[in-house]
């Protein structure tokens, strides 16, 4: 269609779903735009006066003279309840419907970078032997095809957690835990970016995401606990 | 009560001071806030500049500015969204429109309070001083954005700033201030204008003969003093929070960040409404008058107007899809703010659908309208992008964002405007404007907005986020053809920027050497076109009486002359 791609790499399973509503709602709008620049050029050129010296006396109160317009707005309702009939799933299937979380992660956002918290040895988050990563530039690290489920949180303002190629954003809010998830399909190393202005080095808050294999996964957490001192 | 048939009940002011710049007047009002907006639009294009042309060489110095910190990177991006929307938007489209055309197009000689008109007026200026005040304090203007939220704008700011007096005088609580005056003074001319508006009507003006544009001014200022309230409200908490240190957007201390956000948006997204309103209001007439015939189903349109003022004040969380409220609430807004989508394709159907069977006549004033529903056009459908809430979810916050509130808010503010200024210009000035020079300003205005904008759409779509002023950071943006576009907006807002001074030229040279304008020059029914050009002190030299509709074009009746002023009887038509 474009000369050049029009979505990053998706790499999560949603965000398919994510791009195609954005490919019928553009099939909508494009319909809906030809139509109406049709609609509005070309009486500019039937109608111009050297063509047309008298109008023609129309108020448009008339029933059979609105008919034209009620039938545009009705159609232009039916495919508004078509995208929506479209996207309700989606946004329950991000937003709303629980899933089983293969690892349960915490990431918080503080000015100017995110924080990210692994479970420890226990498998449980929020005990004492938690892992916190907390630093610029660090890394995110998730097993491939798990549903990773995390809680959002900040330390100071709004920030807001936007992973581009999983389609996924959401706002960090202070004094709120916010629970969402996000299941990679593809090994790789993606942009965590924070797309709430934050500060005064708001365009230094970044982040990396790299979806590993489940085993260098492993690896990388047992290293994390070999590295790190636990949490206090 | 029976008017008086002379409007000279007492003198008009003598001396200069009294006439132009201390004038209850309410056509010296509306040119005092027509020029005072303009005069901050060039402000905030000068801001816009700066911040474009870092975005495309970010790093080098910016040609009439120099180096941008990050620091004013914020600010600027910040005071260019307020300045735009509250300091541009409000007085050109809103005080100005209203105060230049309401009293003149129902026929009366001046607004129902004309003291406090003049207050509203001085109250705004005091607004505007203490806004660009706020840029020379230590540590700069506001830097959160122009959404300001806390605790950003808050606390945030205020543990930087503990001593009372330094808060008082930082540059964010000097915006809060200067927006809270702002919205005094809308306030006082909104009541005004629908006080006006109810009692002074002409003799024979009932409501279904008002002309588009005043109904559509009053439904806007009822939706402005709907909504401004919890904004206020909520703007003067900030306030608190910002100088004496409360805690009511702090959740340490049992505040939460959110509430600010439905206080804002309660108010900010009627707000798009209230400006849109007025300027559709414009087209239409515009439209009815170069189409030769009646508006289009001009009832249908003031009540879709309504249905729209209403549902407006419904689906302000759209703006906060993502920000964490409950996800079930959030189905119920994008379902609102794409239902929204129906009142106003009626109405802009309704403009297309004068447009067919009319004689058409391409003057510079049509120009403009048809240029406003064309870029509309694509604001408007591109928000059903960002209605959706789960397509909202990847582009909220990008510069998809950007672009299409650009696509709805530059037409409303920038080509409505344009298009009152060419169609009143010879009415309120009594000169007329250099055709030439008007065309030439549309056209390149046109193509160099849609240059600016158009491209952003696809930076968006690639998940360009917001308020960045430096992008290397970003490997998925610092590549092609992304950062082409970057370059192709900044030029083409670079054009634009130069392209207004074109109409500054028409403006002043015609103001000073313009044909004299002839009192009805585009052959108008409506009241205004009836008086001299300039209107004298009290607008008409005996009151109007009006006996029939604003578009009474074209009947079949009518033989040399295709309309009758609403002054006139109807069966007067064949003069």
């Amino acid at each position: 269609m474009f000369l050049f791609r029009v979505f990053p790499d998706n790499i999560s399973t949603y965000g398919q779903e994510i791009d195609d509503l954005f490919w019928l709602i553009f099939l909508f709008a494009s319909i809906a735009f030809v139509i109406s620049v049709f609609l509005l050029l070309y009486p500019l050129y039937k109608y111009h006066h050297k063509k047309a010296p008298k109008a023609q006396y129309i108020t448009g109160e008339k029933k059979t003279h609105f008919k034209w317009v009620t039938i545009a707005v009705v159609l232009l309702a039916l495919s508004d309840f078509a995208i929506m009939f479209a996207e309700h799933g989606t946004w329950a299937k991000i937003e709303q419907d629980p899933v089983t979380a293969d690892l349960q992660i915490a990431v918080t956002g503080r000015q100017w970078n995110w924080i990210f918290t692994y479970p420890g040895k226990d498998g449980k988050l929020y005990t004492a032997d938690d892992v916190m990563i907390d630093d610029q530039n660090s890394e995110l690290h998730v097993p491939v095809n798990k549903n990773i489920v995390f809680d959002l949180k900040s330390r100071d303002v709004v920030h807001s957690f936007f992973l581009k190629n999983v389609r996924l954003k959401q706002d960090a809010i202070p004094g709120r835990t916010l629970k969402r998830w996000f299941n990679c399909t593809k090994e790789g190393k993606y942009e965590i970016v924070c797309s709430e202005i934050c500060g005064v080095l708001h365009s230094q808050m970044r982040n990396w995401l790299v979806v590993d294999s489940q085993e260098n996964f492993d690896n990388y957490l047992n290293s994390l606990y070999t590295n790190n001192k636990p949490k206090q | 009560m029976e008017p008086s048939t002379s409007t000279h009940a007492h003198h008009p002011p003598q001396s200069f001071l009294s006439k132009y710049v201390f004038s209850s007047d309410h056509k010296v009002v509306g040119i005092q806030y027509t020029l005072t907006g303009l005069a901050m639009a060039a402000v905030g294009g000068f801001l816009a500049y700066v911040f474009r042309y870092n975005l495309a060489y970010p790093g080098s110095p910016i040609p009439l500015f120099g180096e941008l910190s990050a620091q004013q990177y914020n600010e600027f991006v910040t005071c260019h969204g307020l300045i735009m929307v509250l300091w541009v938007a409000m007085p050109v489209i809103i005080s100005g429109l209203g105060n230049l055309l309401i009293p003149i197009q129902i026929g009366t000689d001046d607004m129902a309070f004309p003291t406090l008109n003049m207050m509203s007026y001085w109250v705004f200026l005091l607004s505007c001083i203490i806004l660009l005040a706020s840029f020379f304090v230590p540590g700069g203007s506001a830097a959160g954005g122009w959404t300001m939220y806390p605790p950003l704008s808050a606390n945030a700011y205020h543990n930087t700033n503990p001593d009372f007096w330094t808060a008082l005088f930082s540059g964010n609580s000097l915006v809060i201030i200067a927006l809270a005056l702002e919205f005094v003074s809308m306030l006082m001319g909104g009541i005004n204008f629908i006080v006006t508006t109810i009692n002074k009507r002409a003799p024979g003006m009932t409501p279904m003969r008002v002309p588009v544009v005043v109904w559509m001014l009053n439904i806007a200022s009822v939706m402005f003093m709907f909504a401004v309230g919890p904004v206020f409200a909520g703007a003067v908490l900030l306030l608190l929070d910002n100088v004496i240190g409360t805690g009511f957007y702090d959740p340490a201390r049992g505040g939460d960040p959110i509430l600010f956000e439905h206080l804002f948006w309660f108010f900010g997204h009627p707000e798009v409404y209230v400006l849109l309103l007025p300027s559709l209001g414009v087209i239409a007439e515009i439209i009815s008058v170069f189409s030769r015939k009646p508006i289009f189903a001009y009832k249908t349109i003031i009540y879709l107007s309504l249905v729209s003022a209403v549902l407006s004040v419904m689906v302000w969380a759209h703006h906060q899809f993502v920000s964490g409220i409950d996800p079930r609430m959030a189905t119920f807004f994008s379902v609102g703010t794409i239902i929204i989508s129906i009142p106003f394709a009626g109405i802009f159907l309704s403009y297309m659908a004068t447009l067919w069977g009319g004689s058409i006549r391409f003057t510079v004033p049509m120009l403009w309208a048809i240029g406003f529903i064309g870029v509309f056009l694509i604001g408007g459908l591109t928000g059903l992008f960002l209605g959706s809430n789960t397509f909202d979810i990847y582009v909220h916050g990008t510069y998809f964002v950007i672009a299409h509130f650009h696509y709805t808010l530059f037409p409303i503010v920038f080509l409505g405007f344009f298009a009152a200024f060419y169609f009143w210009f010879p009415k309120f000035t009594g000169k007329t404007l250099n055709v030439t020079l008007g065309k030439l300003h549309f056209w390149l205005t046109f193509f160099s907005f849609n240059g600016t904008f158009f491209v952003l759409f696809f930076n968006g779509l690639a998940g360009q986020h917001r308020r960045i002023n430096d992008y290397t950071l970003f490997p998925s943006i610092m590549q092609e053809p992304y950062i082409t576009f970057q370059k192709v907006a900044t030029i083409s807002a670079i054009i634009l920027i130069l392209s207004q001074f074109i109409f500054l030229f028409n403006f002043i040279y015609s103001l000073i050497k313009g044909k004299k304008a002839v009192n009805n020059p585009w052959n108008s029914s409506t009241l205004e076109w009836q008086t001299d050009s300039p209107p004298p002190h009290g607008n008409f030299h005996t009151y109007p009486v009006v006996y029939h509709g604003a578009y009474d074009y074209s009947m079949p009746e009518m033989k040399e002359v295709d309309f009758v002023p609403q002054n006139l009887p109807l069966e007067k038509k064949t003069i």
